[in-house]
């Protein structure tokens, strides 16, 4: 949690909600108790992932994002989003720059919250930090709700050249 | 060489293909590099061998030239960190190697140098030299001066402190490196630093003394452009990256050694002199465009110049022994400074158009990727005339204050951008770099973001965005010929003798970089098999291209 204090205390005249308690040992309580019997526990599951020989799907952790449909919550995770630099990667409103667009509707690594968690938790290979090691999971589940509200309408399936402007619809 | 020469010429003595017979062009052969992103750089072709290094993974090739359906000699699949995809701010670029005694030189995206045997194609060295974990890459094109091999950071968006350092061609072993940001001793100016303004005494610590505390150490001042050198002098030429963030209130001061041209000795590393065309850049504008070395008739003698086309807009003819501007005129439309003080060599600011916290500045021109980037500029002794691929784009500017975090962007301001006046977003023009006067151009619908090569046979090639390649009349600027490759060109035309004794001209087909990648939108899903939203500035140019990697090549 000292971490997060010093990256909090960085931040300039940003309201950041998380910072002051030490929510990343209440989330922990949330998570469940896991055995060497229960390895699919520890794995976010991903519903896009084979499930070999037809077998009933992978369920894997059960993680529930305590901020779902706080707007509140969603609006410091836009604070968060521009005061991590997440915008100077992923482009004003998530539309895409150094890093993938998080606004078109396709996600590399899954777009549900526990998905959308994970990545941002433990980071993904192409550039995509590991930030569970820095802010807490409180201010990793407000961006989670931010990053999931950028999306909505915003898939592209066809663009039309035909007229004097370029046509774009989707969905 | 990368650019030719070691003056940056990319001027060709071959002259089979002229303004008469241009027309006769065709498709020779052509290549699939296997990468679909942004290809900027040019092949290298020695003995009968083209050497191509791709964009991330930056796999190389060498194609044998003399056997019919140019097979591959070998190939190289270096080691190559995937973090370095979403580390690097402007695509995954590689702007080309560097060849000398029989070895091949490049950088890898994650921070490496490589050499790699020419025949054999195995790998002889590799040094580390980046710290991708802070934000470190490398992108540019290596120049090797007697046995040195001399490589540059990448990374001015990411809070890193650049330098410029070099290689023993024979070992890899680090001989000097060098800091462009921060105290003396760091940017290595010691007794024999004579800035041209300024003075001396003034000069002292300079690379510190214009930044706020340690703020240096965040400052930027990277090294992603083209080297050049001048063996008569032993100076190595290079700009320097926009400093660090482009909220210039975190910054106050002219933060030098960053957005400047800085004469290094080959030897040492020692810079000689330095000049910031852009102090306290607040635009990003950088200075890290090529710096061409030809000898030019002005005022009645023949000046030892240097010529540099800035992303401020202004073009630079410069002396390169000393540093003095001879003369810096704007090649593309600009309204954020009035003109340059020869005496001082600074910038006259227009205050309505400088950026600064707090207030949101409207159509800036040049935008901040300058009237010019990192396509570079040719020359013709036989015309005399420089032939300088252009944007013409304009931006908002609204900056706002950022935490530095390593690993994550340094940037500090929203600058979305839009086309300039007139109309067009590019122009490929001829420059008299004696008078700082355009002869010619030729207006593109889209910035040209690939470079330029003359040849003696007085024709000028060059690739467009929307996936032209073209040949012009170098005196007149007419159209000669053109032709569709499969992508939009960001690279560097090349030409060379084949074993048959033709001339051929060899182009890289791959829209991406900054201009690509960031503008045209492409990384909207990052994958390119998707149909996906293109930018707000070149809506309308996923009309005509798409991804590629190709290498395309051209004979009569």
């Amino acid at each position: 949690m000292r971490m997060s204090l010093v990256v909090c205390a960085l931040l300039f005249g940003t309201v950041v909600e998380g910072c002051a308690s030490d929510s990343r040992a209440e989330s922990a309580k949330q998570r469940p108790a896991q055995s060497a019997q229960d390895l699919a526990g520890r794995f976010v599951s991903h519903a896009e992932h084979i499930q070999p020989g037809g077998v009933a799907p992978f369920r894997g952790l059960q993680l529930v994002n305590p901020h779902d449909g706080d707007a509140k919550a969603l609006a410091t995770g836009a604070k968060l989003f521009v005061a991590y630099n997440c915008v100077d990667c992923h482009g004003a409103d998530g539309s895409g720059a150094m890093g993938p667009s998080l606004a078109d509707g396709r996600w590399h690594f899954g777009g549900t919250a526990a998905e959308v968690f994970e990545s941002i938790y433990q980071g993904r290979p192409e550039g995509m930090p590991a930030w569970g090691s820095l802010i807490s999971d409180d201010q990793i589940w407000m961006l989670v709700s931010y990053v999931r509200s950028l999306e909505a309408g915003k898939d592209v399936t066809s663009e039309n050249f035909g007229g004097k402007t370029v046509e774009r619809s989707g969905h | 060489m990368p650019a030719g020469d070691y003056s940056a010429s990319r001027y060709s003595a071959l002259d089979q293909i002229t303004p008469s017979n241009a027309k006769n062009l065709h498709a020779a052969w052509t290549f699939s590099t296997g990468v679909l992103r942004g290809h900027e750089g040019q092949p290298l072709v020695i003995d009968n061998t083209m050497y191509v290094v791709t964009p991330y993974p930056n796999v190389a090739y060498a194609l044998d030239l003399k056997t019919e359906g140019q097979p591959l000699r070998w190939k190289v699949r270096p080691e190559n960190a995937q973090a370095a995809v979403g580390t690097a701010c402007c695509d995954v670029v590689n702007r080309g190697a560097a060849y000398a005694d029989g070895r091949i030189f490049y950088n890898l995206l994650d921070g490496h140098t490589i050499a790699v045997d020419g025949v054999t194609g195995k790998v002889l060295w590799r040094t580390t030299m980046g710290n991708l974990g802070k934000g470190e890459t490398m992108t540019m094109a290596p120049l090797v001066v007697k046995g040195k091999v001399i490589v540059g950071s990448s990374g001015g968006e990411m809070g890193v402190r650049g330098w410029i350092a070099a290689l023993d061609a024979a070992t890899g072993k680090q001989l000097w490196r060098s800091y462009n940001v921060g105290p003396d001793a760091d940017v290595k100016a010691g007794a024999r630093f004579h800035p041209f303004y300024g003075g001396r005494d003034a000069s002292r610590n300079q690379g510190a003394s214009t930044w706020p505390g340690t703020t240096y150490m965040q400052g930027g001042g990277t090294v992603w452009g083209w080297l050049t050198y001048d063996p008569e002098l032993n100076l190595v030429y290079h700009g320097t990256s926009n400093p660090g963030p482009w909220n210039g209130k975190q910054r106050p001061g002219d933060n030098k050694w960053s957005a400047s041209i800085i004469a290094r000795d080959a030897d040492t590393g020692e810079m000689i002199w330095a000049y910031q065309p852009t102090p306290h850049d607040v635009w990003d504008y950088d200075a890290v465009n090529e710096n061409i070395l030809v000898d030019l008739p002005i005022g009645g003698r023949t000046r030892k110049a240097l010529v540099h086309f800035d992303r401020n807009g202004f073009a630079y003819t410069m002396d390169r022994a000393t540093g003095e501007v001879i003369l810096a005129k704007p090649f593309v439309p600009m309204n954020w400074s009035t003109g340059v003080d020869l005496h001082t060599g600074r910038p006259q600011l227009n205050p309505e158009k400088t950026p600064f916290l707090g207030k949101k500045v409207s159509f800036i021109c040049p935008s901040l990727e300058g009237g010019k980037n990192q396509q570079p500029a040719a020359f013709s002794p036989a015309t005399g005339l420089f032939y300088v691929p252009t944007n013409n784009l304009c931006m908002d500017f609204e900056a706002r204050e950022v935490s530095y975090i390593p690993g994550t962007p340094y940037i500090g301001a929203n600058a979305p951008e839009v086309g300039g006046p007139g109309g067009y977003r590019g122009e490929f023009i001829a420059w008299d770099a004696t008078v700082g006067r355009k002869v010619w151009g030729i207006k593109e619908p889209y910035p040209v973001w690939g470079g330029a090569l003359a040849t003696k046979g007085n024709v000028v090639f060059y690739g467009t965005l929307d996936g032209w390649f073209k040949v012009v009349d170098a005196r007149s600027g007419a159209l000669l010929w053109k032709f569709k490759v499969g992508s939009g060109v960001v690279g560097n035309p090349v030409t060379y003798i084949g074993p048959d004794g033709k001339q051929y001209v060899a182009i890289y087909a791959g829209i991406g970089g900054d201009m690509g990648l960031l503008i045209a939108g492409d990384v909207a899903a990052n994958l390119p098999y998707d149909v996906r939203e293109r930018g707000t500035t070149l809506p309308d140019l996923s009309r005509w291209t798409s991804w590629g990697g190709m290498l395309f090549v051209f004979s009569l």
